[in-house]
């Protein structure tokens, strides 16, 4: 990067199964960004509205509520990594030295996204296309039942895995779900199946929410600071996945996901800095089977040493490296659009130090992996500086 | 018999004579010696001109699963399907829905592509997309 970056400010509104309206969703969130750093709207150079299930520029309406200032507004949409994107345009357009500071909003309701009837077949009656005949959750499920053939990795595992995060996510108080009581794998097995090996519980909370990021040179965070630490951004790396064999070309791209293991390597690279000195990470875990397999493609453990490493609770708040402290997709929720921008809400409020009983103790380096489609990844690194 | 058509154009062929096997329609590349699926503009790896080639209508189940929820297109409740990706001898995986129930399916068995009627029109063609079943 060309300038140091820092995240000076964060927001989020809850994510929720509630109906609730994606202006009062976007507003919530921006405005406690804004609050979260102790600057106005004005003082915004830059502006990225991340959503996926919306109408055209539909954030620009939104974005009126917070002031109609001329800041340039960009749409950014990117699958599950809609949110990732708006925030890593943000970063480049600091670093870039476009601007002083930028913002990041991402909101979205999934439940009110269009149906995936679609044709590509021009001027023919509407059918649908041939390239959307399978479910996400089928290209997870078909990952994990692979997993289970080469890795003998068991249905326990993958419920061990939600349990976690549904564990994780019962004192956050942006989570979609909060239990009330301590979740157990013979729980998490229990619920309905939804393709198996996975079951309702180990899928992703699908709801909607919103979630907001402003980030901003070095002098802007010494200046908004207020006595809290400041949090840098190490590394912001993004790739599209690479053809090996078995690449499908049809649908989203699950497995082996090159993409995670290469946009990992090179965001260590960028900040010089190993899985060894990370604290806490926040992944794609739409399904348990993802969480399981970037444990090994980013880097914490060898090929195969995943379940291992879940055994050992290596990754549960309390061990060497947690993965989704505040819940992750599974328990935290999905919503889309906001998701990632949710991640560095976390991450960012772990490295000060503010999340109370879900803080990761001792927190100076966070890791943020996300997946859009399958096949386009984002890795960033946050520090205490 | 009902007048089977492809959903779209460029993704398989269905012969009239149902006693003839449907295929898929890939894209070779000689420059790389890989073969893709579906029909690709270029190949991937090296950018060079890539020949339209049909691919053979059996291969192994590389790995399935058993979906409880609509299918695509759709927000029908539904009992339940399968799902699976299957390696053809050229080198392609394919991802498609398969025809059976829990513990019929094993990694590594035969399957051999059929076409999958989603849409019926008036006349009662049928519009298809393409599954597996075991061979």
């Amino acid at each position: 990067m060309n300038r140091d970056v820092y995240v000076i400010g964060v927001g989020m509104h809850r994510f929720s199964k509630d109906r609730i309206a994606k202006g009062d969703l976007y507003f919530t969130a921006a405005r406690e960004a804004l609050s979260d750093a102790g600057i106005k709207f004005r003082d915004v150079g830059s502006l990225y509205n991340g959503y996926i299930g919306g109408g055209m520029t539909e954030g620009l309406g939104f974005a009126k509520d917070l002031g109609l200032t001329g800041v340039p507004i960009t749409h950014v949409e990117n699958a599950s990594a809609t949110g990732s994107s708006a925030f890593r345009e943000a970063v480049w357009a600091v670093s870039g030295g476009q601007t002083d500071v930028a913002m990041a909003v991402g909101y979205d309701d999934m439940r009110q996204m269009g149906s995936p009837l679609s044709s590509n077949q021009g001027g023919k009656k509407k059918l649908p296309s041939m390239e959307n005949m399978l479910l996400p959750a089928g290209f997870f499920a078909m990952w994990a039942q692979r997993r289970m053939h080469e890795n003998g990795t068991t249905v326990e595992t993958f419920a061990k895995v939600a349990a976690k995060n549904w564990n994780h996510a019962r004192h956050n108080p942006m989570a979609q779900r909060r239990a009330d009581h301590e979740v157990t794998i013979e729980e998490v097995l229990a619920s309905d199946m939804v393709a198996y090996p996975h079951t309702a519980m180990m899928a992703c909370a699908s709801g909607a929410g919103a979630a907001s990021a402003i980030v901003a040179t070095e002098a802007w965070a010494k200046k908004y600071a207020n006595g809290r630490p400041m949090i840098k951004v190490l590394a912001s790396q993004s790739q599209s996945e690479h053809y090996g064999d078995g690449h499908i070309f049809m649908g989203a791209i699950v497995g082996p996901s090159y993409s995670t293991e290469i946009t990992g390597r090179l965001a260590f690279e960028e900040a010089g800095l190993g899985p060894k000195d990370v604290d806490f990470v926040h992944v794609h875990d739409a399904f348990p089977i993802e969480e399981l397999m970037y444990y090994e493609l980013l880097g914490f453990c060898g090929p195969g040493e995943g379940d291992r490493m879940l055994a050992d609770g290596d990754t549960a708040l309390g061990g060497k490296v947690p993965f989704s402290p505040d819940g992750g997709l599974i328990a935290r929720g999905h919503p889309g659009g906001p998701t990632g921008l949710a991640q560095v809400w976390d991450t960012t409020r772990q490295l000060r130090g503010e999340q109370g009983k879900f803080q990761v103790e001792g927190a100076r380096t966070g890791l943020v992996h996300m997946m859009g489609a399958g096949s386009i990844c984002i890795v960033h690194l946050l520090q205490r500086a | 018999m009902a007048n089977m058509v492809p959903l779209e154009d460029g993704y398989m062929i269905i012969p009239e004579n149902p006693e003839l096997p449907c295929k898929l329609i890939g894209s070779y590349s000689k420059t790389a010696n890989k073969t893709y699926f579906p029909i690709r503009k270029l190949c991937p790896v090296t950018s060079e001109p890539v020949e339209t080639v049909e691919l053979s209508p059996v291969g192994e189940l590389y790995s399935w699963s058993f979906i409880m929820m609509p299918k695509m297109g759709s927000r029908e409740k539904v009992p339940g399907y399968g799902v699976g990706q299957i390696d053809l001898p050229e080198g392609v995986r394919i991802q498609a829905p398969i025809d059976g129930k829990m513990g019929d399916w094993k990694i590594g068995m035969k399957m051999r592509l059929a076409p999958n009627p989603v849409v019926t029109d008036e006349d009662g063609t049928q519009y298809c997309s393409f599954k597996f079943v075991p061979a």
